[in-house]
């Protein structure tokens, strides 16, 4: 299915646009979700370090980070570069939208930009080899290959997962010489990251107050206004695209935000997980998976809502797991808070669940992370950040381990 | 419609046929081309034929290439002086003259706009010419043609268009059980439904999606599943 599937874009005529007003109206989807419900996310890892497929329902992303050493610019002398390009040429409607698709792609890429570039998530400054003479560059290209929707997120999602993912070769800087170590002199070296972003999309439509959450094109195309979300881990908003012509309130916004954030934790988590069953993967010898492989789709797939589900039952049972284990396998769900698991959100939900529905959750929910996630710009993360740097050098190099004390800090933040 | 299908290539040699045409003549459809005494598939796809002696090649296709009489679903793109530029899905847009409509009059012009659907018919098709339509029959009245108005509008391959067209084909009976619609399906691949409710018009909408990649074998076996469908 790595085609594209609809050659001509939905939602061009005003009867579909007019259709899917109503729908929403009546909360109808035509994929049968709830309008807060995500498409299942599929990860594929490829076997270079850095490339990763992406599937959201018939949504195809394909990512791959690569670096080199180059010179900085003049103004950052210290510091490493991220360049983002977004290819969206693979998709071609045979309808007139040449125009929009030019539009597609200057948006993609400059929310990708702040995503992640303005957010710095990534730390640049550990990619600096001699200061003002030697950095890594890194890139990052993302090929759409099949646009069913919601591009914003499949690509975030593709370009975390694959930066994460990523390993540079280790070099040395000797009497001004440059040595880079081959995979077989020293271990391949991953980016060091001092937040995770993603963005989570919602579509706003003037007939209805509930947003939709993870729109497919024609859901897309028909809607009023978009808001693309991208918050951190830590729960710190570092985007928010908002346009068209819905007017939307603060209570959506604030709303969409208050989903977004959760979606978002649970994403880095879901990608965490699936890096660490890949790697497990690259333990065994033969079990690397080509290119070929990936767009044939016979590599392993690693789904959002098959691996969270599991994160529910088994890590979020901490105390209880054991007790649990000698009795039913029904019982951990009853004993949890009833979480519809289908629609696979991290536990943390119910904490929120209980005071989503009315106002007051609007000023209760800064305690969770430190700024109001509107005000928080990228400069606001600063105590998360400062603590998360600290910490670099004990966690040095593998990230595994910083990964696990990240998720430390997020538990007792929100505890 | 006979069922043996076998499936031909692009520049292949189709002998079937001509042993056909030894006796009889015959028709070649779109698909099949004649070189000297030789018929050759220009397309690939099952070979079809139709008694008496129609043969051609139901090759997957979604460009729409205009034909005279074709049947089709176009959205209405711009008003331009005296015609409305109609997108038809084929390489060219499409024209219908504002006379072309039951009743209409220079003063009394059909009031349509820009996203509109039209169902229409094709007047002229021509390689070198703009298409044009006609929402009229030779006696102007409309009859069925005309603007297509609510109801879910989406495009799909040629082939579901026509497969939902032929005259055995079990899908649009099978779903005439559950419930009550309306349809309007263009040889352009796009097709229109609407039915009582919303939630109904999507599940209509989703069941013939599902027989987008039906070939003429399994179509009996999904039709029974339909209502399920249906019931999602």
């Amino acid at each position: 299915m790595f085609m594209n599937s609809n050659l001509f874009e939905p939602g061009k005529s005003k009867s579909e646009r007019t259709f899917v007003q109503s729908a929403v109206k009546q909360n109808i989807r035509f994929d049968g979700r709830k309008s807060n419900e995500f498409r299942d996310v599929k990860l594929t890892f490829g076997a270079d370090w850095g490339t990763v497929a992406l599937s959201m329902g018939d949504t195809k992303v394909l990512a791959q980070v690569s670096c080199d050493i180059g010179t900085p610019s003049s103004a950052r002398g210290n510091e490493g570069t991220l360049h983002l390009n977004v290819d969206i040429k693979g998709v071609a409607f045979l309808d007139e939208v040449q125009a929009t698709h030019d539009q597609r792609q200057l948006t993609l890429n400059s929310l990708l930009e702040r995503t992640f570039r303005s957010s710095r998530c990534l730390d640049l400054e550990s990619l600096c080899i001699a200061t003002e003479q030697h950095v890594w560059c890194v890139r990052v290209d993302i090929n759409v290959l099949n646009h069913d929707g919601n591009l914003y997120d499949a690509s975030t999602i593709a370009a975390l997962a694959a930066l994460m993912h990523f390993r540079r070769p280790d070099v040395s800087f000797i009497e001004d010489e440059i040595r880079t170590y081959s995979e077989r002199e020293r271990e391949l070296m991953p980016l060091l990251f001092l937040h995770y972003p993603v963005s989570v999309t919602y579509c706003v439509y003037k007939s209805s107050t509930q947003p939709l959450v993870d729109p497919t094109l024609l859901e897309e195309n028909a809607a009023d206004s978009i808001i693309v979300l991208s918050f951190n881990s830590y729960q710190e908003l570092c985007t928010l695209n908002a346009g068209g012509t819905a007017p939307t309130n603060v209570r959506t916004i604030m709303q969409c935000a208050h989903g977004a954030a959760r979606r978002s934790k649970a994403l880095v988590q879901f990608i965490r997980k699936a890096l660490e069953l890949d790697a497990e993967r690259r333990e065994q010898p033969m079990q690397v998976f080509g290119l070929m492989d990936l767009l044939n789709e016979t590599a392993p797939k690693l789904s959002f809502k098959y691996l969270m589900e599991e994160e529910a039952e088994v890590d979020h049972t901490p105390d209880r797991a054991r007790v649990i284990e000698q009795k039913s396998d029904v019982e951990p769900m009853q004993l949890e808070e009833p979480v519809p698991q289908a629609q696979m959100q991290t536990p943390k939900k119910i904490l929120a669940e209980t005071t989503e529905d009315d106002i007051a959750w609007l000023p209760q929910e800064q305690p969770v992370d430190e700024a109001t996630p509107t005000a928080a710009k990228p400069g606001k993360a600063k105590p998360n950040r400062a603590k998360n740097k600290g910490g670099k050098k004990q966690q040095s190099q593998t990230t595994k381990k910083q990964n696990d004390s990240d998720s430390e800090e997020e538990v007792t933040q929100i505890l | 419609m006979s069922a043996n299908t076998s499936i031909v290539m692009p520049g292949e040699r189709v002998t079937s046929v001509e042993d056909v045409a030894k006796g009889k003549r015959i028709i070649l459809g779109p698909g099949l081309r004649r070189v000297d005494d030789k018929v050759v598939a220009s397309k690939a796809g099952p070979l079809r034929h139709k008694e008496p002696n129609t043969f051609w090649v139901d090759s997957y296709q979604r460009r729409y290439v205009p034909a005279r009489g074709d049947l089709i679903i176009g959205i209405v793109k711009a008003r331009a002086g005296d015609m409305y530029r109609v997108d038809i899905g084929s390489a060219d847009t499409a024209s219908i003259s504002y006379l072309a409509f039951e009743a209409a009059t220079k003063k009394n012009r059909p009031d349509l706009n820009p996203g509109d659907l039209l169902y229409a018919r094709v007047l002229n098709a021509n390689a070198d010419i703009e298409p044009e339509l006609v929402c009229v029959n030779s006696n102007g009245k409309h009859g069925k043609l005309g603007v297509l108005q609510d109801g879910f509008f989406f495009k799909c391959s040629l082939n579901l268009g026509r497969l939902l067209l032929r005259d055995s084909c079990p899908a649009l009976a099978a779903i005439k059980d559950e419930l009550p619609y309306e349809i309007a399906v263009g040889v352009n691949g796009r097709i229109w439904v609407k039915a009582h409710s919303t939630r109904e018009t999507v599940g209509l909408a989703n069941a013939i999606m599902t027989l987008e990649h039906a070939g003429y074998a399994e179509i009996d076996k999904i039709c029974g599943n339909l209502g399920s469908v249906l019931q999602a």
